[in-house]
């Protein structure tokens, strides 16, 4: 069984052991930590952390468009370490998860996987498996 | 007419029920950072009581992450000469967790009490639906809108429940082409349902994502149901004066085939009705103009995200949650509404910053009128990350319910300066409240046969 050490920056560091194969959210729930969550398949962004070291796989969550999966989002409620990896967790993560649509639009390739438009740089996502 | 089960006989019965002294809302901590489950909220709305204008009970769900959002009664007026039923149940869906809670309110209509709750995973698992919605009763049985399949993807469809709370399988025997899902009203007497289409849960419940609207991730259309048949026959394509078409409502006159929808981010009002060659018509009635924000480089549509017609289908009431205002139509005639009444609460022009004293973070919402049309109780919060979007404040200062005064004879609201519910004071931090309804059944839930 692979394990990861998870560290959540934003909870004076503490640190957690977690099996790669299961998602995140419920292994940590298990060790106490206490998350919000809401649908826990992956489509609704209550759950969201912020990545701040380390990678994930997140290929089943649906919720996050490609700004936030590039400002660092994972959906703990599906994601699974792939390396020992750093979180911020909780609303005191979520600077950057909401925006104002009128104020602050997004470009083609910042939407949704399943209609944004190829990214014009080759800037990438760092830490973050995208494709299956 | 004499008779002993729930509701009214007809609407102008209804009309001259004893007034409402207490009344429901939910108020949710989903999404606000405050890990504590969503709980209903009994508000005193008795002004002769000495805890008058606050939260006298508040019963808690069994866990965190619902949101939840609408709810229905397990029986109308739709039943009132079933003497075997009776208004005792409350239907709270969670949205994200996809669990029923059926809540007892008759026992001690002051403190509400669980009485069961249908497990979201049994729901998927049963009929492959998720993101549940608007409940209405059905006779003796139950059926809710659920906005997804178990996955959260368009379309979703119906959940049928009987009256025992027993899953029943799917309503409806087809969907049609309809793309999306969202509310629903019927009119038994020329059987018909009328659906609309906010979008999968997918889409919506991570937040609003404007970009999407071009790409057909949100509705525009209004489906009519041969009711009995279970099966959509009409649909319209309302097209960019129907973009997010949510609340429908048909006249509570049973008779009547006029009905009405809010295409929230059009901002307009869309009535149908059926012509005298039987032939199912719309137009736009309504058109809520846009309105320059003085920091925005683009015009801020008002969002209608819900309507309401008195019980005497003189009035049809709307929220702009983003401008503000809360407005009232007289609709005597149908096709030409006219503007009787307006009062701003909240919202982000900076019209009404604050109400009887208390900050407003987010903007009228959504709002309950009381039987009589006289007392309007309107809540703040839409939908939690749609809140954090817009009014990201409401995380400290949460909802607020207020009461607007309305003239049901010649017309005109008015804010009510004694009455308000700052849900930014609750015990446990500041909550969030949402819709409203009363025991003894409201505005927007009772249906004639």
């Amino acid at each position: 069984m692979t394990t990861h050490t998870v560290t959540i920056a934003n909870r004076e560091s503490a640190t957690y052991q977690v099996n790669a194969r299961r998602p995140l959210l419920e292994q940590l729930r298990d060790q106490g930590v206490d998350l919000p969550y809401g649908c826990e398949y992956g489509g609704c962004i209550t759950c969201a952390a912020k990545l701040v070291e380390g990678e994930v796989d997140q290929r089943r969550q649906v919720a996050l468009n490609n700004r936030q999966i590039d400002n660092g989002y994972v959906i703990l409620c599906v994601a699974r370490a792939t390396s020992d990896i750093t979180l911020e967790i909780g609303v005191d993560s979520h600077d950057k998860l909401y925006r104002n649509p009128f104020l602050d639009p997004l470009k083609p390739h910042e939407l949704k996987a399943d209609i944004a438009m190829p990214q014009p740089s080759s800037s990438k996502a760092i830490g973050q498996e995208k494709e299956g | 007419m004499e008779c002993c089960g729930p509701g009214y006989a007809s609407p102008s019965d209804a009309i001259k029920a004893p007034r409402e002294k207490l009344l429901y809302t939910i108020a949710i901590y989903t999404g606000t950072g405050i890990q504590k489950p969503d709980y209903l909220a009994t508000v005193d709305v008795d002004p002769d009581s000495p805890t008058y204008s606050q939260v006298i009970h508040r019963l808690e769900m069994p866990g965190i992450g619902d949101e939840l959002h609408h709810m229905g009664w397990n029986a109308c007026s739709s039943c009132f000469e079933d003497e075997n039923m009776s208004r005792k149940y409350l239907i709270l869906p969670g949205v994200r967790s996809n669990n029923l809670h059926i809540v007892d309110t008759a026992t001690d209509p002051r403190a509400p009490r669980l009485h069961k709750v249908i497990e979201g995973a049994q729901i998927k698992s049963q009929t492959n639906l998720s993101g549940p919605h608007t409940v209405h009763c059905l006779g003796s049985e139950i059926i809710i809108s659920m906005l997804g399949n178990a996955k959260g993807e368009a379309p979703g469809g119906y959940l049928h429940l009987d009256k025992e709370f027993e899953i029943q399988g799917r309503w409806e025997n087809s969907m049609g082409d309809i793309k999306f899902g969202y509310d629903f009203w019927y009119q038994p007497r020329h059987n018909v349902m009328v659906s609309s289409e906010w979008a999968a849960p997918n889409t919506f419940m991570p937040g609003f994502d404007l970009e999407e609207v071009g790409h057909l991730k949100y509705g525009r259309e209004l489906h009519f149901w041969d009711f009995e048949a279970r099966e959509p026959v009409e649909s319209f394509y309302l097209g960019e004066d129907g973009l997010l078409p949510l609340e429908v409502k048909f006249h509570h006159d049973p008779d009547s085939t006029h009905g009405f929808c809010g295409a929230a981010l059009s901002t307009n009002v869309i009535h149908w009705w059926k012509n005298d060659a039987g032939k199912w018509q719309w137009e736009k009635i309504i058109d809520v103009e846009n309105e320059q924000h003085p920091d925005w480089p683009i015009p801020l549509p008002g969002v209608m995200s819900a309507i309401l017609i008195s019980m005497d289908d003189k009035y049809l009431y709307l929220n702009n949650w983003l401008h503000g205002d809360m407005r009232q139509y007289d609709i005597s005639d149908p096709h030409n509404p006219v503007l009787t009444g307006q009062v701003f609460m909240g919202g982000l022009l900076g019209k009404a910053p604050s109400v009887n004293g208390v900050d407003v973070a987010g903007g009228p919402q959504m709002f309950q009128l009381s039987l009589d049309g006289k007392r309007l109780y309107v809540t703040t919060s839409l939908f939690s990350t749609w809140d954090n979007q817009f009014y990201p404040e409401i995380r400290e200062k949460g909802g607020v319910m207020v009461q607007i005064d309305c003239d049901p004879v010649n017309g005109g609201m008015k804010i009510n300066e004694d009455f308000i519910v700052d849900f930014g004071q609750e015990p446990n931090g500041p909550s969030r409240c949402h819709e409203a309804r009363y025991p003894g059944g409201d505005c927007t839930s009772d249906i004639w046969l």
